[in-house]
């Protein structure tokens, strides 16, 4: 059973549900017009219980994007998220210094409204670089720090949510498993309030908060939205008559079991059947870094087979080169490229395997960004593209192109440290055009930073950075999808969707 | 050089086109019909008496004409005949070239092409041993080649890259089992490659889609070249270059220039030859001859058999028909005097006849 | 002896069958250079440079043009050194022109040999630049009136450099032009007064038949020997009657292309076309035969077979012909259009943008950058970039940033240029991995080229394949563009010996040893994109289909030198 609600807010950006998707943390300095969240209340069509929960995630919102100006119609929340909400704007300020291009990140729609005079700066910029490609995605500052987090959320999830936005722990399944166990304990520690069953209580009250503070550190996978509409619904069905103690103790039972059997079951037959795809003499080449397709390597390679791998890998993150060290000391034979010599790569590959975020019920793959590339090179190479996934990535959802979803990375990031000291000798031909570059050039003669490399960036009007993280590869590249039901072409996703789902 | 030698004012009916040409085919095997076609029409005006400019070209019209006619493939030959028709042409037009004295022009072109009809020959095969010694480098160490037809200059090519010990590479052929004249020049290529050392495959035409993915080139030999850069070539090259094509195999042409021939064709059924490829029927009595796909010829047979294809002159069946590859499937061709993209080609034909 | 149609015909930028500033035709040439501004330049010596002594007496000539190459041209290579700052004389471009200035030939042969094996010099234009300054300094110590051994000089020292760098195929490029040069001056001196004599069955060029029967496509069917391989096996002599016409050292070195066109067109001079090869006069034929060129065809000069000897004897019977002054007129030509092959190409800029596009381009490309900034006077349009990591990130970066690729330490005002964000062009940095999500959004992918090849492929910075094969898959036109001293006649049959292979350690740092120890990290610098991934080029010529180089080649070398 789907839960619109979970989906929504466990999912970025499809038109319909932003604004039910507009997470707290972005509503501080805006001027967002209300009237879209309120006119979609009425329109979902949920279940009655569902809807009520809905609208008082809506209405909590509400109340605290307005910051009291409208009196809140329901009183459930509002005053733990209006807290949040000053910690956070108390929070900002310092977090500026650390990252600057990170400003509040305005959609375009509301950029036409003036706003704060304080703001107004940054604002215009803000505008001028979201306007072009992902400006409807750049809804929500990242979290960075607990500073700002709820009270309500647990230490497990905040120290989680921290991992998260520090990518280290990274990648669709890791996440949502991580975000499991961390639910494990959450649960572990909760208690019904008097008066409410734990069924009702549980799920917008104590998860909801957690939920929201990690996707405020980043936005939630395809997989982890997967995992919270199942969690929930377990929730739900749990009787209301059962003792809170044996409810808790099944809930933490059924998780185990959920990663069990999606997760660790479903990879070890997923790497069982992918790994007899490696043929002596293969050369297997892979893109970034996928744990399935780790393992798939790692099982043939245990069982003999003479093959080697080429791994492609691109900025920010160099996920491939973990890969890559990780399979050389295991003694395979590595080769390794970055993107820009992935033209190179495929001429020697004889087999691509990708690992996958998600799998769109239109054959399509959404993944790390760069696997697009990878597979239409790979294609043209005839070689056979084969994508690991297991069945919790998929989901209802479609795509036929990158822009329309996807997620924003902060755009300094596309700079690491080296790069930015490469490009200090440049400060004397900065153009002097450019009056904010100015400004920081002649305090800072003493000396230049890193720092003022972004700031230099940031000061040019015109310059902008833009980062993402997914890219959709079009059904067409892709032969194979392998999952634990077994391998299928891509346009059988959606009917694996469903039989995963109701099952 | 057989010649019948008479002298009779008019040449017309004493000098038959026809078999003077088909004799030097079989005189020797390695001719290629265009230069069997230039060879005879030497002949022709060794024999005729005409002395004028005017008189020269009609004569050359009539022969040409009959010689089109009597057989049912004329493209490859039609290359021949059209060029030195420009040549001459050309050259009578601009006496001066010659440096000669204006009385002289007409007499001089005509001694210079009488005194040196055998030239024109060995150029012709030169041409095709130049070709093989420069397109062996296209034939990369490791490489897997796709082949078909029993074209002389391909064959000669890949000998040519077989006998450099510095190179290894395999060969699939594509090959038919019928006995013709095409097939047995296929097998003697492959005789010859495996003598020395190449691995070579024989696969039926059918296999061309299955064995893509292990081809690194193709090449292939041509009948004729046309104006668009696209090549007339034995049945069965146009599909190897849209299969090559869609799987981002380069498809190289080899042939000699002299094989160029003005004409454009815009389809498959759009060629100056009627072939009866299709031949659509509600019975099957025809299928003792029909049943069975004995792959043909691309100038070779055509070249060598020419008096066999005299007999029938009704048009070709499925043996013998050629198919024309449009431009775009090709990668290069490869003549004497360099590699040619197909747009180069157009230019070398639009400079001689307009 | 140029017919008048030739010199309206050189002003002509986008007239393609013939470069304007290669034209040796004297009085074209000279009309050229006036007509440009830029080739009327004074000497403006700046701090740095001007202190080095001017050469003495006979280099005087030299001194302007290379000085004036060493102001405006410097250090524009090497982009990674752009990462070490502000180091006062890193050896390059700059140093190199500098001390070339006061060193003679051979020791400066040396030193650009180590520069080129060291990538103290790379990537085209400042290969490009080295290279004609060079020659013009071996051109210019050439003693004697030889023209034989001038062309062996100038074929010696460019086969030792492009032995020294063999993927940097612009060097070649410069010296089969300077061959053709030199080979041009000789053809109009001789065309000259050889009218008829010097033999039989040849004509002059001038033939009035010529040049009113097929005024432009006259060229033979071997000027598009430009693809040809170079390393063909010698033929035997059987085949090759004209080998023995060649002159005398060249029948040595196996591997001369010049076998090719044994019996073609050439030796049918009046006939024009090689397809009438096969009927050309066989015995009176003393010149070899390949020297056919499409080069000159306008003027139907090309018709000319002339024989090194025939012409060295010749250039020696001629008193007053200078070759050595005229061929370094024609060097200091060569000079002038990579000058202003950039402008010239940018100049065309506002036909190829139009307003509110977006384009997707890559890597630091002054030519890119320049041809935008032509657009941008205009039109308002996005750019979005993709940075080329991890070999060109730096310069991408900077070039945004500042506007020029240069290092810090050079100060020249006159080149300088703004970026284009600074002309209110909005720019997106892009990493490379995100080409193919951004294509759907891009109407046109405009690339910078490293050289383009004579079947229309071309090598560019490594990217560039993914990139066309994306814009491909998303029927985005992508232009291409590049000086015509970046196109090569050498026929890609090994495309792979054209890819330069990188430092590993700029893929991963070598402090992590570990790593590169058991992964091999491979690093390519380029990327050959084949000739249907292009939709057109731009040369400062004008815009031209892929399939339509190799006219362009076959316009700018002599398909005897396509072999050093």
């Amino acid at each position: 059973m789907s839960e619109p609600v979970v989906d929504e807010a466990a999912q970025a950006p499809p038109a319909p549900t932003e604004a039910a998707n507009k997470p707290p943390a972005q509503a501080k300095s805006d001027a967002t017009n209300p009237k879209p969240a309120e006119a979609g209340a009425p329109k979902k069509l949920s279940p009655a219980e569902l809807k009520k929960q809905k609208q008082a995630e809506k209405q909590a919102r509400r109340a605290q994007q307005k910051a009291g100006g409208e009196p809140p119609t329901q009183q459930k929340g509002p005053p733990q998220k209006d807290g949040q909400k000053q910690q956070k704007d108390s929070k900002q300020a310092p977090k500026d210094d650390k990252s600057r291009p990170l400003p509040v990140r305005r959609r375009p729609s509301q950029s036409s409204v003036p706003a704060p005079k304080d703001l107004k700066k940054e604002a215009k910029k803000d505008w001028k670089q979201v306007g072009l490609f992902f400006g409807h995605l750049y809804s929500q500052p990242r979290q960075h720090s607990m500073v700002g987090a709820s009270k309500d959320v647990h230490p497990a999830v905040l120290s989680l949510g921290l991992q998260y936005s520090s990518y280290t722990v990274c990648g669709s399944t890791a996440r949502m498993v991580a975000m499991l166990l961390a639910f494990k304990a959450v649960i572990e520690s909760y208690q019904t309030p008097v008066g409410t069953s734990l069924a009702r209580h549980l799920t917008s009250h104590h998860l909801s908060p957690q939920i929201d503070y990690l996707r405020s550190c980043r936005p939630l996978s395809i997989s982890m939205g997967n995992a919270i509409r199942w969690l929930k619904d377990i929730i739900i069905k749990i009787d209301p008559s059962t003792p809170e103690a044996e409810a808790k103790r099944e809930l933490l039972e059924e998780i185990d079991m959920f990663i069990r059997e999606r997760v660790t079951a479903a990879d070890k037959l997923i790497r069982d059947l992918a790994a007899t795809k490696i043929e002596p003499g293969d050369v297997i080449l892979t893109y970034a870094s996928s744990s399935i397709v780790e393992q798939t390597i790692l099982q043939a390679h245990k069982a003999g087979v003479p093959f080697s791998v080429i791994i492609v890998d691109s900025k920010p993150l160099f996920e491939g080169k973990q890969l890559a060290r990780k399979l050389a000391n295991r003694g395979i034979n590595v080769r390794y490229y970055f993107i820009t010599g992935v033209s190179h790569a495929v001429k020697d590959a004889t087999k691509v395997f990708l690992g996958a975020h998600a799998m769109m019920s239109n054959g399509r793959l959404y993944s790390r960004v760069g696997t697009a590339l990878v597979s239409m090179l790979a294609n043209s190479h005839s070689l056979p593209v084969i994508v690991l996934c297991e069945s919790v990535k998929f989901t209802e959802k479609v795509a036929l192109d990158s822009i329309v979803g996807n997620e924003v990375a902060p755009a300094e990031e596309l700079l690491s440290e080296s790069e930015r000291a490469a490009l200090i000798p440049l400060k004397s031909q900065l153009p002097q055009t450019s009056s904010k570059a100015d400004d920081k050039t002649n305090p800072e003669e003493t000396k230049t930073g890193t720092s003022d490399v972004l700031k230099w960036i940031e000061g040019s009007d015109n310059l902008h950075h833009l980062q993402v993280l997914y890219d959709v590869t079009p059904a067409q590249y892709i032969n194979m999808v392998i999952t634990e039901y077994g391998s299928l072409p891509p346009s059988s996703v959606p009917v694996v969707h469903r039989l995963s789902t109701n099952t | 050089m057989s010649a019948q030698t008479p002298t009779a004012e008019k040449p017309l009916p004493e000098f038959d086109i026809v078999s003077t040409y088909s004799s030097i085919l079989q005189a020797d095997p390695d001719l290629t019909m265009p230069v069997a076609a230039i060879e005879a029409l030497v002949e022709a005006i060794a024999h005729s008496s005409v002395s004028t400019v005017a008189e020269t070209l009609a004569l050359l019209e009539h022969h040409t004409a009959v010689l089109k006619a009597s057989i049912p493939n004329p493209i490859s030959l039609s290359a021949g005949t059209d060029l030195f028709q420009r040549y001459l042409i050309t050259t009578l037009n601009r006496p001066a070239a010659l440096n000669l004295g204006p009385g002289d022009d007409f007499r001089a072109i005509r001694n210079h092409l009488l005194s040196n009809g055998r030239l024109f020959v060995e150029r012709a095969k030169q041409s095709r041993e130049k070709i093989a010694s420069f397109g062996k480098h296209f034939i990369r160490d490791g490489a897997t080649v796709l082949t078909n037809g029993g074209s002389r200059v391909v064959g000669a090519l890949l000998r040519r890259a077989a006998e450099s010990s510095t190179m290894r590479f395999r060969v699939i052929y594509v090959l038919s089992p019928s006995s013709s004249s095409d097939s047995r020049e296929g097998h003697q290529t492959v005789a010859d490659l495996r003598a020395h050392n190449v691995p070579v495959a024989t696969i039926p035409d059918s296999a061309v889609a299955y064995s893509l993915g292990k081809v690194d080139m193709v090449i292939v030999g041509a009948e004729g070249v046309v104006e668009n850069g696209g090549i007339i070539s034995r049945l069965g090259t146009y599909q190897m270059g849209l299969l090559a094509k869609s799987k981002g195999k380069p498809f190289y042409v080899v042939a000699e220039s002299h094989k160029f021939v003005r004409l454009y064709p815009l389809s498959q059924f759009d060629l100056p030859i009627e072939q009866k490829v299709l031949d659509f029927k509600v019975t099957d009595d025809n299928k003792a001859t029909h049943g069975q796909t004995k792959p043909t010829e691309d100038e070779g047979i055509a070249d060598m058999n020419a008096k066999e294809i005299q007999s029938k002159c009704s048009g070709l069946n499925a043996d013998d028909a050629v198919d024309f590859t449009p431009p775009d499937l090709i990668s290069g061709i490869i003549t004497e005097s360099g590699v040619l993209t197909p747009s180069a080609v157009s230019e070398e034909l639009i400079k001689i006849w307009f | 002896m140029p017919s008048e149609d030739s010199h309206s015909l050189n002003f002509l930028p986008q007239f393609t069958t013939r470069e304007a500033p290669l034209s040796l035709n004297k009085s074209s040439g000279k009309n050229l250079r006036t007509e440009n501004p830029t080739a009327n330049f004074v000497l403006r010596s700046s701090p740095k440079l001007g202190t080095t002594p001017p050469p003495p007496s006979r280099q005087l000539h030299l001194t302007p043009s290379a000085s004036k190459i060493t102001d405006t041209r410097i250090s524009i290579c090497s982009v990674d050194r752009m990462t070490q700052g502000a180091v006062a004389v890193a050896p390059g471009l700059s140093s190199f022109l500098k001390s070339l200035k006061t060193t003679p030939a051979d020791p400066s042969v040396e030193h650009f040999i180590s520069l080129l094996k060291r990538r103290q010099i790379r990537n085209s234009r400042p290969c490009a630049i080295a290279t004609t300054a060079l020659m013009l300094r071996v051109v210019g110590e050439f003693k004697g009136r030889d023209a034989a051994k001038l062309m062996e000089r100038i074929r010696q020292v460019g086969r030792r450099l492009t032995a020294a760098q063999p993927r940097e195929v612009v060097v070649g490029n410069i010296v089969r032009r300077v061959l053709g040069l030199v080979r041009e001056v000789l053809d109009e001196n001789v065309g000259g007064d050889t009218n008829g004599g010097f033999d039989t069955g040849r004509n002059t060029p001038t033939q009035p038949h010529d040049s009113m029967t097929r005024p432009t496509l006259a060229s033979s069917i071997s000027t598009f020997s430009p693809l040809k391989h170079a390393a063909v096996e010698p033929m035997d002599a059987s085949l090759h009657q004209s080998d023995m016409s060649e002159s005398g050292e060249l029948p040595k070195r196996p591997g001369l292309l010049t076998s090719h066109t044994s019996y073609a067109p050439a030796s049918a001079a009046p006939l024009v076309n090689s397809l009438f090869g096969l009927f050309s006069q066989p015995t009176d034929t003393p010149s070899n035969a390949s020297t056919p060129t499409g080069y000159t065809s306008p003027e139907g000069k090309s018709a000319h077979s002339l024989n090194l000897e025939r012409l060295a004897d010749l250039s020696k019977s001629q008193p007053n012909l200078d070759l050595r002054a005229e061929v370094m007129d024609g060097i200091k030509e060569l000079q002038d259009e990579l000058e202003q092959s950039d402008e010239q190409i940018a100049s065309v800029a506002l036909e190829h943008i139009h307003s509110n596009e977006i384009i997707l381009t890559h890597t630091a490309s002054t030519t890119v950058q320049k041809f935008l900034l032509s657009a941008a006077r205009k039109r308002k349009f996005t750019v979005v970039h993709a940075e080329t990591y991890p070999h060109d990130n730096t310069a991408t970066h900077g070039i945004l940033l500042t506007g020029r690729k240069r290092e810090g330490h050079v100060h020249d005002e006159e080149d300088q240029w703004k970026p284009l964000t600074s002309v209110g062009i909005p720019v997106y940095v892009i990493p490379d991995s995100h080409v193919f999500a951004i294509m759907s959004r891009v109407n046109k992918v405009i690339l910078a080229t490293h050289t383009v090849l004579a079947n229309g492929g071309l090598v560019a910075a490594a990217g560039a394949h993914m990139i066309a094969k994306a814009a491909k898959e998303h029927q985005t036109p992508v232009v291409v563009l590049s000086g015509v001293y970046k196109l090569s006649p050498v026929y890609p049959f090994d495309i792979d010996e054209l890819i330069e292979y990188g430092d590993a350690g700029s893929v991963v740092p070598y402090d992590d040893g570990e790593f590169v120890d058991k992964v091999d990290v491979e690093n390519p610098l380029y990327d050959y994109v084949p000739a249907d991934l292009v939709d057109l080029y731009i040369t400062n010529l004008g815009g031209h289909a892929p399939s339509y180089l190799y006219r362009i080649v076959a316009d700018h070398y002599r398909s005897e030198d396509i072999t050093l």
